[in-house]
């Protein structure tokens, strides 16, 4: 072509392909063969990118062929100037790529489905997780209703095997309230509200975490849960969730541990740190259960009529972590033991 | 290319690649097309630095604009490239400057000095449309199909725009040690937001706006293009009360790279 764009000279190759006569050709400019989005692109993009760097490589062009058919083409175009830099003319190579614009083709169709996929799959994902959190949400009022109501029957005169059952219903409702607890916090995390936290050291722990042992014993009054308390410093945290941390902890050697040996809690605070330990006796955790377990819904190949939801242990790492502390295990044939550990004054202070 | 520019916002320089030139008492800023970036006019702005201060800057998604920025909503339409020149003008401190608009952007430069008729004494529109598709009693030079057929096509193929935006290391003899080049890097235009400024642009129809615009105008019509035909340009001349039409010997649709001493010209004289 000349440097203007118009057709000075054709090989008899591009002739075949496209069935154009040379006559027909020479003398009209690139963008009459092209259909009308190459036209545009032509004057707009491919031309002006001639001029400014004197090649184009790649582009991929439609040539419209004299039977009004089109065919797919990758060009690579030259500029070459004169002595003076004025362009002289334009060389096209010109190559078919049917094929290979249909495997193009496809790739993009299927990325857009993958990305159509995606989107919707996260929209759904969105939608259960504010699910979980209404129900979950809504949920604690009867339960507030079923506790006031077994605390109102409890100061009735009511028989022994009366009593019994009140313990037992309010110590259901104590589960209950923590599984909804771990799945509110599961759900607000999920959309991006965070693991909300208030630290201060205005109180002692230590009352918090008797009577998270005391609730718990009321579940498991035929298991022995041994808690020895050392807490000699202030600990700045956020006592409800620590004590959150522990119900889960507790709760979980209740669970998995051997029923017939008993479930030790050690909480002390020693070198500018808290330390609470939770170990219970029974069949040790394997190595591949003990790198997932605190993630969420991970609930271990164990006995299947667990009522948990998988959530306590990935909720209590993530109370952890918001204290700037650490949930560990180790766990050996002796015994499994939790470890909790985190500075008892937030960094900087 | 580059050098300061005093008082401007940092991330305004940053977002539209501003690069200022030149100095004079007045500002002339340049303003590239559909399809390209301010590269194409690295033949035509140099000539106006001894006098001016020589403006030129890239739309968002086109050569090394902030993508990020680049909003949906905003870009729907012309006016919000308008808001961008006007936003740009005034943080430069252009008064009574020249605006220089090719293609799509004589539009947009249209749209800006009607906001803000203080920015700009002086419109130079090159190859500019009002509106591509054919109305009735008005020859845009494209039908409904037509334009229809290019959308189409410009959401399901690529074709040669340049894909990846990101920085570039330019090889270059004094320093070969730079190598890496991509294969075509003037012009840089993001292939989503390509398309969807060609929608904007394609379907744009400013006809309306042509009237009542205070600054002197001046049209450059090539003599063969296939984007903003002749006959546009005449409409274009006709609707502008007192503006100036310059027919260039030129083919094609930009006289800025295919014809610049013809451009530089015909600018010169006018402003």
């Amino acid at each position: 072509m000349t440097g203007d764009g118009a057709i000075l000279e054709v090989n008899r190759t591009f002739l075949a392909w496209t069935g154009h006569g040379a006559q027909a050709l020479v003398g009209k400019r690139l963008p009459d063969i092209l259909p009308i989005a190459g036209k545009i692109f032509y004057d707009t993009h491919f031309a002006p990118l001639l001029h400014l760097q004197e090649h184009f490589d790649e582009v991929a062009l439609d040539f419209v062929c004299a039977d009004g058919s089109r065919m797919p083409a990758l060009v690579n175009a030259v500029e070459s100037r004169d002595r003076d830099g004025r362009r002289e003319f334009i060389r096209l190579a010109v190559f078919r790529t049917a094929d290979r614009r249909r495997y193009e083709l496809d790739l993009l169709d299927a990325r857009n489905r993958a990305e159509e996929a995606v989107r919707l799959e996260r929209e759904i994902s969105q939608l259960r997780d504010q699910f979980i959190a209404v129900l979950g949400h809504d949920m604690r009022n009867p339960l507030a209703s079923i506790a006031a109501g077994m605390r109102m029957l409890g100061k009735e005169p009511i028989s022994d095997r009366g009593r019994r059952v009140v313990e037992l219903v309010e110590g259901s409702v104590v589960r209950a309230v923590g599984l909804i607890d771990n799945v509110l916090d599961f759900a607000r995390g999920r959309l991006g509200g965070g693991l909300t936290l208030a630290r201060d050291a205005t109180e002692p722990l230590e009352p918090v975490l008797r009577q998270v042992v005391n609730e718990l014993r009321s579940i498991a009054p035929d298991r022995t849960l041994l808690a020895d308390y050392a807490l000699a410093d202030p600990i700045s945290c956020d006592r409800g969730r620590i004590g959150q941390l522990l119900s889960n902890l507790l709760g979980n050697a209740l669970t998995h541990g051997a029923r017939d040996q008993p479930v030790r809690l050690a909480a002390r605070t020693e070198a500018d740190m808290l330390r609470i330990t939770v170990s219970n006796g029974g069949t040790p955790i394997s190595a591949a259960t003990m790198e997932r377990m605190f993630q969420p819904f991970f609930r271990g190949q164990i006995k299947s009529n667990r009522d948990g939801l998988g959530l306590g242990l990935h909720i209590a790492s993530e109370i952890a972590k918001a204290h700037d502390g650490t949930l560990t295990v180790t766990s050996d044939a002796r015994e499994t033991c939790f470890i909790f550990e985190m500075p008892l004054a937030p960094r900087g202070q | 290319m580059t050098s300061a520019v005093d008082g401007m916002e940092h991330d305004l320089v940053g977002r539209f690649a501003v690069n200022v030139i030149g100095a004079g008492p007045e500002t002339i800023m340049f303003a590239h097309g559909f399809g390209c970036d301010q590269a194409m006019w690295r033949y035509v702005a140099p000539a106006f630095g001894q006098d001016f201060r020589v403006v030129l800057f890239d739309f968002i998604g086109a050569g090394n604009s902030d993508l990020a920025a680049y909003d949906p909503d905003r870009y729907a339409s012309l006016a919000g490239y308008a808001d961008d020149v006007v936003l740009l003008a005034r943080s430069l401190g252009i008064a009574g400057g020249i605006f220089v608009g090719h293609s799509v952007s004589a539009m947009i430069g249209v749209l800006a000095a009607k906001q803000a008729p203080e920015l700009f004494a002086k419109l130079v529109l090159v190859g500019p449309s009002p509106r591509y598709i054919d109305d009735e009693g008005y020859t845009g030079g494209f039908s409904a199909l037509e334009i229809e057929e290019l959308l189409e096509f410009l959401d399901s193929n690529h074709m040669g725009w340049s894909q990846a935006m990101a920085p570039v290391i330019m090889g270059n003899a004094d320093r070969p040690e730079l190598g890496v080049e991509l294969t075509n890097s003037f012009c840089r235009t993001d292939p989503d937001i390509a398309k969807r400024f060609a929608r904007t642009t394609f379907l744009s129809d400013n006809r309306g706006d042509l009237a009542g615009i205070d600054a002197e105008v001046l049209i450059l019509q090539c003599r063969n293009d296939a984007i903003a035909p002749v006959a546009v340009g005449e409409y274009v001349h006709r609707a502008i009360a007192g503006s100036t039409l310059s027919v260039l010997d030129a083919t094609g649709h930009c006289p800025n790279l295919s014809a610049p001493d013809e451009t530089i010209a015909a600018i010169k004289a006018f402003v």
